[in-house]
């Protein structure tokens, strides 16, 4: 959902972060994480970086995704697991008492530049 | 070399929601987020809403849609002050288009105001506007499966109203299973059953709004 408005706020973040580091040249590396909850579609993300990425200080950079899931909290056994469905019961004992922390969340994490 | 950032990539629009709630407590108004589908009753809910209101609050409105003022145009008829917000192909309201209509609205003398965001169970889930709740709708006529189908937006809100309540004898909508699906995902959140045309659950959700309004008498 609104890929091509993400990544066209993630190349305008990248540039400002490089203008205010003082330092010149190409990005050659971009990490970033994708929340596995986030409702974010990665392959979309890679096509619309695609797109948007030549003519920029990113045209040659290579995109790294990390996909972060969520952890499910249990209310009734405290368990603390991974999980990738919006919707779930605790996969420890099956309550539906849970709720999430993290997975949610689209971060830019770091970006290496060449010079 | 490495730059390290560590930030969120769509900061901009939580920063500004941040801003535009700090404004809406400085002045004193209850902002009130109102999603729903296309055609679920927001505007028609507002229309019996601000009928039953009794002079009790000062209401203000912000409508968003992608186009035309249909909306805002019904809103006038009530007297209420109302800003329309065309965003022209975007699906969903965001804080900059709030606080942009916000220059035409008289903040200082609103208590409560209502943005109805552009129908939508999916994006509108993304985007804080800045207000302090955030309501759902669901009509009778959509079907009671739609919260555990678009859960974000229903785990997001701090009340679902169950909208054309009138329709229910019409139909096989389970108000329980609602009930139950809500009470799985968001605990917290208000139930409310609302019909627009015969005035069912409106009093109470008014009540409920109101109680919560800081200058409401």
């Amino acid at each position: 959902m609104h890929e091509l408005s993400i990544v066209k706020t993630l190349i305008e973040q990248v540039e400002k972060e490089v203008r205010r580091s003082g330092h010149d040249g190409h990005v050659v590396h971009l990490d970033i994480i994708i929340g596995r909850l986030s409702g974010v579609n990665v392959d979309s993300i890679r096509f619309a970086f695609d797109l948007l990425s030549p003519d920029t200080l990113l045209e040659e950079a290579n995109l790294r995704i990390t996909e972060a899931k969520a952890v499910c909290l249990c209310g009734a056994c405290d368990a603390r697991t991974e999980i990738d469905e919006l919707v779930a019961n605790c996969p420890a004992c099956g309550s539906e008492q849970i709720t999430f922390e993290g997975g949610q969340d689209l971060l830019l994490e770091s970006i290496e530049l060449d010079d | 070399m490495k730059i390290v950032a560590a930030r969120k990539i769509l900061k901009a629009n939580d920063q500004l929601a941040e801003e535009n709630r700090g404004r809406f407590n400085r002045s004193g108004t209850l902002v009130v987020n109102m999603v729903g589908s296309p055609g679920c009753g927001k505007t028609t809910l507002l229309e019996a809403l601000f009928g039953g209101l009794d002079g009790r609050v000062v209401p203000a409105v912000i409508e968003g849609d992608l186009a035309s003022s249909i909306d805002a145009e019904r809103i006038e008829k009530l007297g209420v002050p109302v800003v329309q917000i065309n965003t022209q192909g975007a699906c969903h309201l965001d804080a900059v288009m709030v606080a942009d209509a916000c220059e035409g609205i008289a903040l200082d003398k609103t208590d409560l105001l209502v943005i109805e965001n552009v129908g939508n169970l999916v994006c509108t889930a993304g985007f804080d506007l800045g207000e302090h709740l955030r309501i759902v709708l669901l009509s009778v006529s959509e079907g009671d499966d739609k919260v555990i189908k678009y859960p974000t937006i229903f785990r997001k809100s701090d009340a679902l109203l169950i909208t054309k309540t009138d329709l229910l004898p019409q139909s096989n909508f389970s108000v329980d299973r609602v009930r139950a699906d809500m009470q799985r995902l968001t605990p917290k959140a208000q139930l409310f059953q609302v019909s627009a045309s015969t005035g069912e659950g409106v009093r109470q959700l008014a009540d409920w709004l109101l109680g919560k309004c800081p200058r409401a008498e």
